[in-house]
């Protein structure tokens, strides 16, 4: 079939605006904050391969994650018109417990026998179960993160021809009876059923409107167009072998750096990420598997495209990916992965790009914060007697570019999720923001400056569990041809000092006590918490 | 006589209503002072302004005016010098926002840079908690010192933004009466949006305080050139207009007022020619701007001007960065793109005489859809020999005719046309089946059937005042003014009595500020709306007062989101007062009768549709009789814009001089 530039560009609008539309019925119809929010979600269609024709542009951690998704759907369930299948296994398709991922079958013809198209979204919820609250616990395995729901037929179609399903109500229950907020992920998992049913009903109309042959044929041409524009932007590097290597602070248990290391071969329009002599999987829960390693490479390759094409398979064709099973960034079952999702994603993110600075100095900028700073409150409210659980990440410095100071207060690399306002979290929990800033001079110094950080701190209106999952706290991001390393981020606990001295607040010093990057403990009311988020690095030596 | 007046970047139009009927006027824009173009027109049209005349009387004559005065000073960052009074400890939210950064995939992306200065931002201590109860006092002898920092600032004006003031504004107005004393011009939160959530409600009064300072000398101006010859209202972008005096005060109300009073005026036309459910289509040379009209025009609170969230009530228009001057080349892959690079109106499309790249419209010239002879009345000569060599190149590359390119591109165009119907329509849980696309702005008409077609929409209207619906619409406008307050409870905890009760003093201010306005009696409507959501969700719907307003939101949730709980707790968010001076609305000219007739073409030419060329039937619009009626393919020019009937389309000429397409098989 010849690929008709006219038709291309309405075939790109078509499949972009679809996995848009899901996106948007999901963030509409979503209850927990997380969603709709913070925009925690990622949407996309598939062929019948299940290799992407287009995703929006939602979460990049997600970019790798979601074609996995649909493979594991479709090697565990003979899927058939009106299934929709659940998943959140991140050792089967998944990345880590609180994404949960439903993949639907798209069958055109009444007698087809296998599906044309699949489409999927993945959500984060706040809640799966497991030891605490948030399910983003300091956990030594898996089964203490939560529920793990291996992929699993979530609706039962009623056979071809018809695209109703009915929801299994033993698989419904199950996963309800798991989680510490039912109704919210209730809510959830239907605005995620609503969101598939868009894009099947959608896709149909493209294929009754174009048939099927064009459809199906310019769904390729999308991803060749793509692969094409990959394959010129890799073509750009010089051809050689670039290494670099960073380290997670530890994993929250044992207080040793875990080490990443990436060697990048460019030959001619291909390259390769071997992440060969990287540590083996470790005790905490930074695990990394497969799936977020992969998206990590796929978007610091997408980042090298200049011009804005539609994210698609394209962009996986001309890479290849090594990471060796039982390492930190191919973690297997049964190890904790809470924090490689949020963590580890980013110190692979660093890796990646690191080496592709090497060969590209002038593309590349330096680091930036590394780190989602995972805060997470639970306890029962005074005011209402009623237990609540509270979620947040936060910002940091983005890393300069040449001739371009890096962003401050911003979330860097393979998050873009919006915090929640400070009215909003004292109206609903007992906490009060006393300080929400930037953190002046913590970014790197360099020809280009690296953005700041973020200064924000909590005082406890009453006791509070208070789960800590953060890196960058002794190891900073790094600069870039030449510049300085972004100040690292720190993690401060100022005791409410005691009874005795309560009458005279200011008059005496308070006791603060540096917390750990990754830390459980419980907060009395008065106590206060100070989070202050790691600078990006600076770009360039400065004249001194 | 009432005249609005909407000054465009080329042309400032002017729409007048008097006992002698409906008149339309159009001057060039002088935008150095926009105020020139305005008073020429208005004399133009029979204002008279020697001034002085006692005869005058203020409140018969109004001019009702809407510019992009404000929209544009935070675009092109030529507003006011603003400093910021933050609660200590928060100087940085609106520095912040909301963490995220504007482009994911964009190594190079760029900052956001706020309209206040770092060194312009001072923190005050104070702190009231989620209740509004004081945790720390403000000091006034602190205020007093800040004021004299202010002042050696040098700022323009001073937002003050504490955290809260929302549900307590107390500490804001101490802060405000201590700076004013001072002699500095300051706003506060609270009075511009008393809502909760801190960056967009500091974003909405850093941007009134950015615009307003500039608002208030351009309007000052125009009412000392303007005398006591006519009262001026201004447009604001809720789709209502408001005194002078009031836009002096508030300048944010008025920043989206152009495209608002585009909405209104084609709400008007749709309904006098009977038809309640439209998208309204407004196609312009750079932009395109649309929003969905089912009986009632939609507002949102969700808006922003460049980068900045702007959280007072306005209209719901999707806006995307195409239009007719939008410049169509090849990328690197080997696609067709049109836009977002755009030619504009200087140099504007090649075919006009000085550019060189292939936009939208000289596709359209390509195809034979365009009458180069007849353009915009014959005010203007199209150059076919440069729209063909702006496409040759552009061909060449493709391997492509050049016919084949020049169709190509109109469909690019109409498929980012679709997609942005689509979010107005499909995205808030309508059907655009159910709707009829209303084409206005240069280029609307010659593309709406075909776009109404992949819609599957059954009618598209193009109203004889396409050309200055803006105008119209700001003529139409009643005089609205919005208020709300955050309640932040769940509805099980608050009474129908303790929601009147919070309803009361908006009320009573709605009336007041009504009365100033001229309004009284049956001219006067104040509505009641709440916004409502589930416990747990972050964003609320609004919806209309009344005691079962529980049940109205599952069902609104439900038609717009798909499901509803009706045993799910709700929470109200805010109230809202909706306060509406009743215009006098004027009727539009209408013929008496409407006889059935065959219209004779000024030519046949040939155009190009669905890859073929097909003999074209060119009409006049002005020459064409109430009831004239014709298969496509045709070609509709008027002095205001051009309609184009494609194949499988007939249309009509109704009463008011709309032309009225629908598809032949549907």
């Amino acid at each position: 079939m010849r690929i008709h530039p006219v038709e291309f560009e309405v075939f790109k609008n078509l499949y972009l605006a679809i996995a848009e539309e899901m996106g948007v019925t999901l963030c509409r119809t979503g209850f927990s904050p997380n969603i709709k929010e913070r925009l925690d979600y990622s949407c996309a269609v598939y062929d019948a391969d299940g290799e992407t024709i287009a995703q929006g542009d939602h979460m990049p951690v997600h970019l790798g994650a979601m074609p996995l998704s649909v493979r594991a759907a479709i090697d565990s369930v003979d899927m058939r018109a009106g299934d929709i299948v659940v998943l959140n296994d991140p050792f089967h398709g998944g990345t880590h417990l609180p994404d949960i991922t439903l993949v639907s079958p798209v069958f055109i013809g009444a007698k087809d026998r296998t599906p044309t198209f699949y489409v999927a979204n993945r959500a984060h919820h706040s809640d799966v179960g497991g030891m605490s609250p948030g399910s983003m616990p300091v956990a030594r395995e898996i089964y203490q993160e939560g529920l793990i729901i291996p992929p699993v037929r979530l609706v039962r179609g009623q056979g071809h021809g018809s695209r109703e399903g009915a929801i299994d109500q033993a698989v419904w229950s199950m996963i309800l009876a798991n989680v510490r907020t039912p109704d919210e992920r209730a809510g959830d998992l239907s605005a995620q059923i609503a969101a598939n049913r868009v894009a099947e009903r959608r896709l149909l109309d493209v294929v009754r409107k174009y048939g099927k042959t064009r459809a199906v044929g310019y769904a390729r041409g999308l991803q060749d167009y793509t692969e094409r524009v990959v394959r010129a932007a890799i073509r750009k590097i010089p051809d050689g072998v670039y290494e670099f290597a960073d380290a997670l602070d530890n994993d929250g248990f044992r207080n040793a750096p875990v080490h990443i290391r990436a060697a990048l071969t460019i030959r001619g329009a291909h390259a390769t990420v071997d992440f060969t002599g990287s540590d083996p999987q470790v005790e905490g829960s930074v695990n990394a598997n497969f799936a977020i390693t992969l998206s990590a490479c796929l978007y610091a390759f997408r980042c090298l495209v200049e011009e804005d094409v539609l994210y698609n398979a394209g962009v996986a064709r001309p890479l290849t990916v090594i990471a060796p099973p039982g390492s930190i960034v191919n973690a297997e079952r049964p190890s904790a992965v809470a924090g490689g999702n949020v963590e580890t994603s980013q110190r692979i993110t660093d890796v990646v790009l690191g080496a592709l600075g090497r060969a590209l100095p002038e593309r590349v900028p330096a680091a930036s914060q590394g780190t989602m700073n995972n805060i997470t409150l639970g306890g029962v409210d005074p005011r209402t007697g009623a237990r609540f659980a509270y979620y947040e990440t936060m910002g940091g410095g983005m890393g300069a570019r040449l001739g371009m100071d890096g962003l401050s207060g911003v979330h860097t690399h393979m998050s873009n999720t919006r915090n929640t306002p400070v009215e909003a979290i004292e109206h609903y929990l007992p906490v009060r923001i006393t300080r929400y800033g930037l953190r002046r001079h913590s970014g790197g110094a360099g020809t280009s400056r690296g953005g700041d950080g973020i200064v924000r701190e909590y005082e406890m209106l009453t006791e509070t569990s208070v789960t800590l999952l953060s890196d960058r706290r002794e190891r900073p991001p790094y600069g870039a041809e030449g510049g300085e390393p972004g100040a690292c981020g720190r993690n401060t606990l100022i005791r409410k000092r005691d009874a005795g001295d309560a009458g005279r607040e200011k008059a005496g010093r308070e006791k603060e006590e540096r917390l750990p990057g990754k830390v459980q403990l419980t907060l009395q009311a008065g106590d206060r918490l100070r989070i202050e988020t790691p600078g990006g690095g600076g770009y360039g030596r400065r004249a001194r | 006589m009432r005249i609005g007046v909407d000054t465009g970047g080329t042309f400032t139009d002017f729409v007048r209503v008097d006992s002698r009927g409906l008149a339309t006027h159009k001057v060039r824009s002088t935008p150095d002072d926009p105020s020139r173009a305005i008073l020429e027109g208005l004399s133009a049209l029979g204002l008279d302004m020697s001034g002085g005349s006692a005869a005058a009387t203020p409140g018969r004559d109004v001019v009702v005016h809407g510019s992009t005065v404000a929209t544009n000073a935070v675009l092109e960052r030529r507003g006011a010098r603003v400093a910021l009074v933050a609660t200590a400890g928060f100087e940085d939210v609106i520095h912040i926002g909301r963490q995220t950064r504007p482009e994911l995939y964009n190594i190079f992306v760029k900052p956001r840079v706020p309209l206040v200065d770092r060194g312009l931002v001072f923190g005050v201590r104070e702190r009231l908690d989620a209740n509004g109860a004081v945790i720390t006092p403000l000091d006034p002898a602190e205020v007093d010192r800040l004021a004299l920092a202010l002042q050696s600032g040098g700022a323009d004006i001073v937002a003050v933004c504490l955290l809260h003031s929302y549900v307590n504004p107390a500490h804001e107005q101490l802060v405000a009466a201590r700076l004013r004393t001072a002699g500095l011009t300051v706003c506060t939160s609270a009075e511009v949006l008393p809502e909760y959530r801190e960056f967009e409600r500091w974003s909405t009064t850093v941007v009134n305080a950015y615009v307003t300072p500039l608002m208030d000398r351009y309007l000052g101006r125009l009412q000392a050139a303007l005398g006591r010859a006519a009262s001026l209202a201004i447009m604001q972008s809720n789709g209502g207009s408001i005194s002078a005096a009031a836009a002096r005060a508030q300048a944010v109300r008025t920043v989206l007022s152009g495209p608002a009073a585009g909405v209104v005026g084609a709400r008007e036309v749709a309904a006098a020619a009977g038809f309640r459910h439209v998208i309204s289509f407004d196609m312009g040379g750079t932009s395109t701007d649309v929003s969905l009209v089912d009986n009632s025009i939609r507002t949102t609170t969700d808006a922003r001007v460049g980068d900045f969230p702007v959280r007072v009530p306005v209209i719901d228009i999707h806006t995307v960065g195409a239009g007719g001057g939008s410049i169509a080349a090849v990328d690197s892959g080997g696609a067709l793109r049109v836009g977002p690079r755009s030619a504009g109106a200087e140099p504007g499309p090649a075919c006009y005489g000085s550019g060189t790249d292939l936009t939208v419209t000289d596709a359209n010239l390509l195809l034979g859809r365009l009458d180069p002879a007849h353009f915009f009345g014959g005010r203007m000569t199209l150059d076919l020999g440069r729209s063909e060599a702006a496409a040759a190149p552009v061909a060449a590359q493709l391997k492509l005719s050049i016919a084949e390119l020049a169709e190509g591109v109109v469909r690019v165009a109409n498929a980012n046309m679709e997609r942005a119907i689509r979010v107005v329509s499909v995205e808030r849980g309508y059907d655009p089946r159910d709707f009829s696309l209303l084409a206005f702005g240069g280029a609307g008409g010659m593309h709406a059937c075909e776009i109404a077609d992949a819609l599957e929409m059954k009618t598209v209207i193009v109203p004889r005042q396409a050309g200055v619906l803006s105008a119209l619409g700001m003529l139409v406008a009643d005089v609205t003014r919005d208020y709300s307050a955050s309640v932040l409870r769940r509805a099980t905890e608050l009474s129908a009595k303790d929601l009147d009760a919070r309803y009361q003093p908006l009320l009573a201010q709605a009336s007041r500020d009504l009365a100033v306005e001229g309004f009284s009696g049956s001219r006067a409507v104040r509505a009641r709306w709440i916004d409502v959501r589930y416990v747990g969700q972050s964003y609320e719907i609004t919806l209309p007062y009344a005691a079962g307003y529980r049940a109205a939101f599952d069902r609104l949730h439900g038609k717009t989101y798909g499901y509803a709980n009706p045993d799910r707790p709700v929470e109200v968010v805010n109230i809202r007062v909706v306060a509406h001076g009743r215009a006098a609305k004027p009727r539009l000219p209408r013929a008496k009768s409407l006889r059935t007739s065959t219209p004779k073409p000024l030519a046949i030419r040939r155009a190009r549709f669905d890859g073929r060329l097909w003999k074209t039937a060119t009409y006049q619009w002005e020459a064409l009789a109430a009831g004239a009626h014709a298969r496509g393919p045709a070609v509709i020019m008027g002095a205001e814009a051009t309609a184009v009937v494609p194949p499988g389309w007939a249309f009509h000429v109704d009463r008011m001089g709309n032309v009225i397409c629908a598809h032949t098989s549907r």
